[in-house]
């Protein structure tokens, strides 16, 4: 079934055209998306994985270990 | 507008699930590294499987390849995962009795892989020749991580979703559907199975999934746990995180569409190919944005890299991650291409990612991982430095050599002389020129394993040192449901991190695009797979013997695919027409000429030759690498399989008359196998018809000779021993 399905698809000689479309809106989205994203909020977004207490208690663990 | 919220929440991260997939990430990468060893000491002296059967290189390859990416990658993806997303998210995982499903299910796959292919069980696609039941055991485990994945993502007490939990999202979403698209097959028994795909449809599907294992497997998650541990280690956030949104979307979107430049020059149509290459490409882009991301967070603390071994791992990975990327899409470059396919080139390229980046990230992470969950500190530092030059020294006298190999294989192949012939007609010579580069790669592999043993000690002595911690306590708010963000202030940012599912769904949009427009045509348009009328089925003995060549990995060192070059057509014959592999179920093209290739093989030497060639292949061709295969002259063929294999090949297409199977087969195969004793006979050879090499020798005298006007004799002088 699914392939008498794909074997009649219309317009097929469209792909190109389509996938070249699709691909510049989705890039010109996407780069005016993050152009567009304000420091203060990225700052606070890449601090994330740091937002938390474990990374104190290891700190310098090297000096300590077996040497 | 934002509402406070002072209901604080304690909550226990899950460290026990965390350490099962550390262990099992030591233990299987000593494992599959163990499996390469070999292989690799196979390669150049083929006596080292001592004649069994069950570790010949065509089967100890696949072990290799799935032990490495499945079991040592997959046991490090998940450790770094289970780790990290609890963290990221504030919760911890959804369900522990999925989490354990994931981790008993996954390991119980690798036992099976660990099982069954040395037994011969395999579908011979690349990097997934797990047979239909394991392939099946594999979605389960899969939609049960990925169930966990989401819920903990949807009920985190994080407001944001930080770019490492996109990774892994897309990592989940993405090995679902490649798995799926590229396992359909029909079985033909318990663990025998015949692809649903032909030919060119196989190729281009297999090497869609291929290479996106590749991208979503080895690389997305890997990401998302360098965009995690990297900043904890360093402690600093990571440079750019506008660069990492952009890394992330234009990653995924970009990597789906270059899986053609796999097929370069082979019978898939043109528009294809071109497509893979210019995607191939635009990679660099995306992936040199994330390498330099990644080390450019370390700008101003080169000072902790060089105290902290963790720290030295890591941007080894990173660079190796950026060398790798650079060199993925050079090599997709037709003419460049044209030199480095089927060469020892494209082995050295992947293990620059296997090795450094998957590798060093790996021990990265577990030199990370190991202090915080038994809370104490590493047992030696000095131990993980050495650690660090062993693996970095091994992993040069690994890829330098090979890379000298490739190179030399590619210029021998195409060398001519100033009479016009080729300058080394014999593919040997080709072979024997690189045997010393192919031991001094098993010295770096025994370099790179020799650390992974320094580690696993130190990582048991800081185990036995410390005092695990099951569970490690933390507290966060809870979310709640009245928070809105005020419009044109990353309004669409919000929206769209908060709705996981829908974030969730637009990346497989973009992840589908690529293959949607790759594949849909190639089943739509007819004048992509010329048929040839002359082309016909195999008969059930061919059948069977071709199965055997899939059995024994035959495929893992000789392909079937001429290409359109002179140095080529020269040397193997007539170029491979894509109409030629219409009954090609699987596609059997290869990727590595370690051994010439086999596509015109048919006609080319008489039986005897083969069967001489087959028990000791020095006996006709002095300094082969090729092991001995003795039990197809002892073992007989399987013959009460014919009626479900020809049953299933009919489903997928294959023109057998409806019945064959129950008589005509038989017969026809009977007939067969006499046919090819008494040709035997002239080469003073005497054979049981009804062993196995029997059926393997009708099937190489059968490949590529379809397209021939007439049949052609056999031309090469008769060996006996």
């Amino acid at each position: 079934m699914i392939k008498y399905i794909v074997e009649n698809i219309g317009g097929v000689g469209l792909f190109g055209v389509i996938s070249i479309l699709l691909f510049f809106v989705f890039f010109t989205g996407m780069l005016l998306w993050a152009a567009f994203l304000k420091k203060p909020f990225l700052h606070s977004m890449g601090e994330l994985p740091l937002d938390d207490c474990e990374c104190k208690q290891t700190k310098d663990q090297s000096s300590h270990n077996h040497e | 507008m934002t509402t406070t919220n002072t209901n604080i929440e304690t909550f226990k991260y899950d460290n026990r699930i965390v350490r099962a997939f550390a262990i099992m990430t030591v233990v299987w990468g000593i494992v599959g590294m163990l499996a390469g060893m070999l292989a690799a000491v196979e390669l150049f002296y083929p006596g080292a499987n001592l004649n069994l059967q069950y570790i010949t290189f065509g089967r100890l390859r696949p072990l290799h390849t799935n032990a490495v990416i499945f079991a040592f990658v997959g046991n490090g993806m998940f450790m770094g995962i289970y780790y990290s997303l609890q963290r990221l998210c504030k919760a911890r995982m959804w369900s522990d009795k999925l989490s354990w499903f994931n981790f008993y299910g996954w390991n119980a796959i690798i036992v099976a892989a660990a099982i069954t292919l040395p037994l011969g069980l395999t579908t011979s696609k690349e990097y997934a020749e797990l047979e239909w039941p394991i392939d099946i055991a594999i979605a389960i485990v899969w939609v049960a991580f990925t169930i966990n994945l989401m819920a903990t993502i949807i009920k985190r007490r994080e407001r944001h979703m930080y770019v490492a939990i996109w990774f892994y999202i897309a990592t989940a979403l993405t090995v679902a559907v490649l798995h799926i698209v590229n396992s359909m097959e029909v079985p033909a028994g318990w663990f025998k199975s015949y692809s649903m795909y032909a030919g060119v449809q196989d190729a281009l599907v297999q090497w869609w999934y291929g290479h996106n294992a590749v991208a979503f497997f080895l690389t997305t998650p890997y990401l998302g746990m360098m965009y995690y541990f990297l900043p904890k280690a360093a402690n600093r956030p990571v440079f750019s995180y506008r660069l990492s949104i952009i890394h992330f979307w234009a990653l995924i979107f970009v990597y789906i569409w270059a899986g053609p430049h796999h097929l370069l020059y082979t019978a898939l149509p043109d528009w294809a190919q071109s497509l893979g290459m210019v995607f191939s490409l635009m990679l660099i882009a995306p992936s040199w944005g994330g390498m330099l991301n990644g080390l450019l967070t370390l700008r101003g603390a080169w000072d902790k890299v060089r105290q902290d071994p963790m720290l030295k791992f890591m941007v080894v990975a990173v660079t190796a991650y950026g060398m790798a990327t650079l060199e993925g899409p050079t090599l997709a470059i037709k003419s460049i291409n044209s030199i480095s396919h089927y060469t020892s080139w494209t082995i050295a390229h992947v293990h620059t990612g296997a090795l450094g980046w998957n590798g060093f990230l790996t021990f990265s992470v577990l030199y990370y991982l190991f202090p915080r969950l038994y809370k104490t500190n590493l047992w030696s530092t000095k131990l993980a430095n050495y650690h660090f030059w062993i693996a970095l020294l091994g992993m040069m006298f690994y890829i330098v050599p090979i890379y000298v190999a490739g190179v030399t294989e590619g210029l021998m192949w195409k060398q001519f002389n100033k009479d016009g012939f080729l300058q080394y007609p014999n593919f040997l010579e080709t072979v024997v020129q690189i045997i010393p580069m192919y031991k001094l790669r098993a010295i770096g592999g025994t370099l790179y394993i020799s650390g992974m043993f320094l580690m696993a000690y130190n990582l048991y002595k800081t185990a036995k040192a410390g005092v695990f911690e099951p569970d490690t306590e933390a507290q966060a708010a809870p979310l709640t449901r009245d928070y809105t963000e005020k419009p044109g202030k990353h309004f669409w940012h919000h929206w769209l991190e908060s709705k996981p599912i829908i974030f969730t769904g637009l990346a497989i949009i973009a992840v589908l695009i690529g293959g949607a427009v790759e594949i849909i045509p190639m089943f739509l348009i007819k004048e992509n797979v010329p048929t040839i009328s002359s082309v016909k089925p195999y008969t059930p003995l061919e059948l069977m013997g071709r199965d055997i060549y899939i059995r024994e990995g035959c495929v893992g060192c000789h392909s079937q695919m001429i290409r359109p070059f002179r140095s080529e057509t020269e040397r193997y014959g007539e170029y491979s027409k894509a109409g030629e592999f219409v009954y090609d179920h699987p596609f059997l093209w290869g990727s590595k000429r370690t051994g010439p290739d086999l596509h015109r093989i048919g006609g080319k030497y008489p039986d005897a030759w083969h069967y001489n060639h087959l028990e000791n292949p020095r006996s006709t061709s002095p300094g082969s690498i090729m092991p001995n295969y003795p039990w197809l002259l002892s073992q007989d063929l399987d013959t009460n399989a014919l009626p479900a294999r020809i049953s299933a090949l009919r489903k997928v297409g294959v023109p057998y008359p409806v019945g064959f199977e129950n008589g005509d087969a038989q017969k026809d195969m009977q007939a067969q196998q006499a046919k090819v004793v008494t040709d035997l006979k002239v080469g003073m050879v005497t054979a049981d018809p009804n062993k196995e090499i029997i059926a393997l020798i009708a099937y190489l005298q059968r490949l590529g000779t379809d397209i021939k006007a007439a049949p052609v004799a056999p031309a090469a002088p008769l060996t006996t021993k």
